[in-house]
C-alpha cells in the first residue's frame, strides 16, 4: 500500500517533464571572418597606405575550415576605391597578402606555397583549423598630386573555394 | 594645409568587429526536383556579419562562366545571425556544367558600417 501511494505521488512529476530538443549538424565548412579592421594612414598628401609605420592598420581576415585539404583561400587586395571624392589623377596601387597567424603548426608551409597573380594571392588550405591572413594596401596619386579631401574606401575580396 | 587634408583622408578600411560568413555543404549534390528535367540542390547560409544584409547566389562552370539557374531569390536578404536554406534549380542540360555554387556578400556603398571586406564562399559539385 505504501508503495502504491508513493507511485501515485510521483506520477504528476513525470507529467511536468518537458523535452526541448536542440538539433545540430556537424559537417565540413569554410567560414570567413573579418578579424581586424583596416585603416588607411597618410604619410603624405598623395599616399594612402595601411602600413602601421605610416599610421595605418593592416586588415586581417580569418579563414576557418573544418575539413583538411578541401578549400583554397583567395584574397585580392584593392585596385580601386569603392568610394572616394572625384579624383584628380590616376592611382598606382600596390598590395600583398601573407599569413599572419595560424592555429596549427602544420600550416607553417602556407606562406612559402602561396601563389600570387595579379592582385590576388591563393593559399591551399591543406590543414583543418584557423588561419589569419593580413592584406596590405597602398594607393599613390599620380604626379604626386595631393588626394582631394574626403572619405576613401577600398574593398579586400576574401574567397574560400572548395577544391 | 596638407595636415588638414591628411586628417580628413585618414579613412577606415574596415571598421567592424569580428564577423563571419558561412556556407554549407562543401560538396553539394544534385537531386531530382518535383519538375521533370529539373535538378535541385540546397545550400545553407549563416550570416554573422553585422555589416552585411544581402548575399548573392551564383552558379558557375569550371571556367567560372555563369550557369543558368533558378532560385526563389538571387539576392537573399539575411538579417544578422540568421540562417537561410536556399534551393537552387538547374535544367538537365546545365546540371553537368555546374561546378560551383557561390554566395557573395553584397556591400552597400553608402553604409555607415563601411563593410570593406567582400566575402565569397564557393561549394563544389564533384
Amino acid at each position: 500500500m505504501k508503495y502504491l501511494v508513493g507511485l501515485l505521488l510521483l506520477a504528476p512529476l513525470s507529467v511536468m517533464a518537458l523535452e526541448v530538443p536542440i538539433e545540430g549538424t556537424v559537417q565540413s565548412r569554410c567560414v570567413i571572418e573579418t578579424d581586424t579592421p583596416g585603416v588607411y594612414g597618410n604619410p603624405n598628401a598623395y599616399t594612402l597606405t595601411t602600413s602601421p609605420t605610416d599610421g595605418g592598420v593592416v586588415p586581417i581576415v580569418r579563414f576557418d575550415v573544418t575539413l583538411a585539404d578541401a578549400y583554397k583561400a583567395k584574397i585580392t587586395h584593392p585596385t580601386s576605391f569603392s568610394a572616394s571624392p572625384t579624383l584628380n589623377d590616376t592611382q598606382t596601387w600596390t598590395g600583398s597578402t601573407e599569413v599572419s597567424s595560424m592555429s596549427d603548426a602544420g600550416m607553417s608551409g602556407y606562406e612559402a606555397a602561396k601563389v600570387e597573380y595579379g592582385s590576388s594571392t591563393e593559399f591551399d588550405l591543406t590543414v583543418a583549423g584557423s588561419t589569419w591572413f593580413k592584406t596590405s594596401s597602398s594607393a599613390t596619386n599620380g604626379g604626386d598630386k595631393a588626394f582631394p579631401g574626403g572619405t576613401y574606401r577600398a574593398v579586400v575580396e576574401a574567397e574560400c573555394i572548395a577544391k | 594645409m596638407y595636415r588638414k587634408v591628411i586628417l580628413l583622408l585618414c579613412t577606415t578600411l574596415l571598421c567592424m568587429g569580428i564577423s563571419a560568413h558561412e556556407m554549407t555543404p562543401t560538396y553539394p549534390t544534385w537531386g531530382v526536383s518535383h519538375v521533370e528535367g529539373v535538378y535541385k540542390t540546397r545550400i545553407a547560409l549563416f550570416n554573422k556579419r553585422a555589416d552585411v544584409e544581402f548575399y548573392e547566389i551564383g552558379v558557375f562552370d569550371d571556367t567560372w562562366g555563369n550557369v543558368p539557374f533558378v532560385s526563389q531569390y538571387r539576392i537573399v536578404h539575411m538579417p544578422y545571425l540568421s540562417h537561410v536554406n536556399i534551393d537552387i534549380y538547374v535544367s538537365l542540360a546545365d546540371v553537368s556544367k555546374a561546378k560551383y555554387v557561390c554566395s557573395i556578400s553584397k556591400l552597400r556603398e553608402n553604409s555607415d558600417k563601411k563593410p570593406l571586406v567582400s566575402s565569397r564562399i564557393c561549394s563544389k559539385f564533384k
